[in-house]
């Protein structure tokens, strides 16, 4: 008997726990949107550094009901008539490889595009959706390089331990989500696309 | 009832995680820093192995009673479920087997086979090449012959039923386990692939995104393929509906693969390619897997060299390593394909004479202006391969000896999935050449160059060191790094797969870069340099240099020693 209550007591004290961990994951991410900018659609999403994470971003942005366009090598002709950049950040040597490019030329089509952007009042989201697995070397130098150009920045949480991004995004006054996963996502472009319901 | 479901969740991930971190004996734990050499010991039979489910699932086949090539199956079985990016019974592969009472190595060829329609111009459109269709496409599969090559070595040398060796990957499919932080970059990583050929829908994916390090994978409908072929035995697969399912898939996605493909499949039991260095023996697998034959190649080049002088990972060493690997792969480009169908100068390509001339085409101080093939006969072209594989390796109480090299290609195959079956299809007609007058251009049913090399490395007459690696056309390189690594440098098993690594090769008689990994000293590079290398930095533990296993048999009764490669999640066990 006194083993049964102690096995009852463990879960209460688990149960509790569980519950308390949840109830703050839910204050923090509602706090953490509360006063986030707004952008407006049609979108155009292009890769900084070609990683598979471009695609998830498409994904996303499609989840959400977004009107998006992934071109992932963008050129500023690309642009259109596009009223925000979603700029996915993160090396892939596999990626370059594949699209042709080494990091300098990579480097240097995504200083072209954001000068475009820049030139046309076009806002600049930056997301990091790769975790921890996605940072280095590599994509470290696209972070320090385009991060700070940002409006906002939504980055996996795992991507973020030396809080690399926080610090970028202190410096420079950028508002940043951290999600716990890429699919939170979905429900800040909701409301930083002023959403309410995905496209059919 | 949410708080109920997220309990649940994470009493499943800490039941998996508790399942795939059971350590298999006192001394196979591994280290806390992944990268750290460690060897895993054992004193009779062990199983080593790209993931430690799939471990897991060898070492209970042996402690069931079975044997080496039961344990192999089993182990190879559970790679599909445990690590399926890399393998499983949509691809093929070669096992090389000794068997300790015959004192015999042989070698089970179960290397897909180019559909029948095959012919050198698939691949072009209006005269142009389709890279695309060569990766991502139903012209890209291979008809698998995985399940065909382990029931052909376990009904003629294991002593268990498939039915058997089966239920630990049904298991492992069924219950799930932890994502780990390979798996879920790799997913990450061919997550465009999966979403073109899949879907959003994929069973590769969790709820349309990449899994996360930590997400629970389950595969209950590869549980239920698995489960069916155990009952049914393999002609479910090549002749019954799966076969039907495998075409429906491929040509749907534009594939040229019939049921007379699938149903025609079989594996082949071949001469071992035998080779020397010093007082060693290699025995392991002859075309069309071309690893065996160049790490023999690089092995015979190296004997006549003074490696020990000039020290491990120094300059001159890897300057030789890399030009070496340039005229090798000139040759490789103008005469390897498929022995069935091309005669192949296999003895030249791997005499000690030819050696010789190779050492003196390489000159001591600088990169080379041109690497030309040698003339055998007359002239062919090049090719170009690459691939993700895995491989494993098992040694028995009796002495017997399994060691396994297995792939679907690239991570994730073709990234096609026959509807309802759970399991990859392989994108191995990547591995034939680009250029249709090549002798490894496709053609009707014959077998796609490989890289692999699984072998046995013997030592005055007795096992020594089982071993082989996934990794394209590195992986002969990294094989014979690590063999050079263990008898020449001394190093230990594990350290030896640890150590940097390097790579270079040449391209239609040009020199392409040194790929090296970053924890080579700069001091090195600098002088490698000024040699003419043109250096390419790759990460300290890089995926791309393979992930090898390994088991030392030591002398006289001392145990085994297992080194797995923490590059991808490398594991062994044993008791």
């Amino acid at each position: 008997m006194p083993q049964q209550s102690f096995k009852k007591s463990n879960l209460r004290l688990s149960l509790l726990f569980l519950g308390s961990v949840l109830i703050l994951g839910l204050i923090s991410t509602t706090y953490s949107q509360s006063n986030l900018p707004k952008f407006s659609p049609p979108v155009l999403i292009t890769s900084a550094g070609q990683s598979a994470e471009v695609q998830l971003a498409t994904v996303i942005a499609k989840r959400a009901g977004v009107d998006a366009t992934l071109v992932k090598m963008a050129t500023p002709d690309n642009l259109g008539e596009n009223k925000t950049l979603i700029l996915v950040l993160g090396a892939s040597l596999k990626g370059l490889g594949a699209a042709g490019l080494d990091m300098n030329e990579e480097i240097n089509r995504v200083k072209t595009l954001l000068a475009a952007c820049e030139s046309r009042n076009i806002p600049i989201i930056c997301l990091h959706l790769g975790g921890q697995s996605r940072r280095g070397e590599l994509s470290d130098k696209i972070i320090n390089l385009f991060l700070p150009q940002a409006d906002l920045a939504l980055v996996v949480r795992s991507g973020n331990q030396d809080e690399l991004f926080t610090k970028i995004c202190q410096t420079n006054n950028i508002p940043l989500i951290l999600l716990d996963r890429p699919s939170q996502a979905v429900v800040n472009f909701k409301e930083i696309f002023q959403l309410n319901s995905p496209l059919p | 009832m949410i708080l109920l479901k997220a309990m649940k969740k994470l009493f499943l991930i800490g039941l998996s995680l508790y399942l795939s971190l059971t350590p298999l004996s006192g001394h196979n734990q591994s280290p806390a820093d992944r990268h750290q050499p460690h060897d895993f010991q054992a004193s009779k039979a062990m199983v080593v192995a790209a993931h430690p489910l799939a471990v897991k699932a060898g070492v209970e086949i042996l402690r069931q009673g079975g044997n080496a090539i039961d344990a192999a199956i089993a182990t190879a079985a559970a790679l599909n479920a445990a690590e399926p990016f890399a393998s499983g019974i949509g691809g093929g592969g070669f096992m090389v087997i000794y068997l300790a009472q015959e004192k015999k190595v042989t070698v089970i060829n179960f290397r897909e086979r180019a559909p029948a329609a095959a012919q050198p111009t698939m691949f072009h459109l209006a005269g142009r090449l389709q890279p695309k269709w060569r990766r991502t496409h139903g012209l890209a599969v291979a008809v698998p012959g995985a399940l065909a090559g382990w029931n052909y070595a376990l009904q003629k040398y294991g002593t268990l039923s498939l039915q058997k060796v089966f239920q630990p990957a049904i298991k492992i499919a069924e219950t799930g386990f932890p994502v780990s932080s390979t798996f879920s970059s790799i997913n990450k990583d061919e997550y465009d692939k999966l979403l073109e050929m899949d879907g959003e829908n994929s069973c590769y994916l969790n709820q349309g995104f990449p899994f996360e390090p930590g997400d629970l994978f389950r595969n209950p409908a590869l549980a239920k393929t698995l489960r069916l072929v155990a009952k049914k035995g393999i002609k479910f697969f090549y002749k019954g509906e799966l076969a039907q399912k495998i075409v429906q898939a491929v040509q749907k996605k534009g594939g040229i693969m019939t049921l007379e493909d699938l149903a025609s499949y079989q594996p082949l039991e071949v001469k071992p390619l035998r080779g020397t260095y010093k007082d060693y023996e290699i025995w392991t697998i002859p075309l069309p897997g071309s690893g065996g034959l160049h790490i023999i190649q690089l092995l015979s080049i190296f004997e006549n060299l003074p490696l020990k002088k000039w020290g491990y990972l120094s300059p001159n060493y890897i300057h030789y390593f890399a030009e070496a690997l340039r005229f090798i792969f000139a040759d490789r480009a103008r005469y390897l394909g498929d022995p069935e169908f091309i005669k192949i100068p296999v003895a030249q390509l791997i005499s000690k004479k030819y050696a010789q001339k190779l050492i003196a085409k390489i000159n001591p101080k600088k990169v080379a202006e041109s690497y030309p093939s040698t003339d055998f006969s007359p002239p062919r072209h090049s090719n170009e391969t690459t691939g993700n594989t895995t491989h494993l390796c098992v040694v028995d109480e009796q002495g017997n000896i399994v060691s396994l090299t297995q792939s679907i290609n690239h991570f994730f195959g073709s990234g096609i999935v026959p509807e309802g079956t759970g399991f990859l299809l392989n994108n191995h007609m990547d591995d034939f050449s680009r250029n249709p007058n090549s002798p490894n251009a496709p053609g009707s049913r014959r077998h796609p160059l490989s890289s692999m090399g699984p072998l046995i490395l013997f030592h005055q007459g007795k096992p020594f060191l089982v071993l082989g690696s996934p990794g394209g056309t590195r992986i002969f390189s990294s094989l014979t790094q690590i063999i050079l690594n263990i008898v020449e440098f001394g190093l230990g098993l594990d350290e030896a797969i640890e150590a940097p690594r390097f790579f270079s090769y040449s391209l239609k008689g040009e020199v392409r870069p040194l790929f090296v990994e970053k924890r080579i000293p700069a001091s090195v590079l600098d002088k490698l340099q000024q040699m003419g290398h043109k250096i390419s930095l790759r990460q300290a533990y890089d995926k791309y240099f393979g992930g090898a296993q390994g088991i030392l048999i030591l002398p006289a009764g001392q145990g085994l020693r297992g080194g797995a490669d923490s590059r991808r999640d490398g594991f062994g066990g044993g008791y």
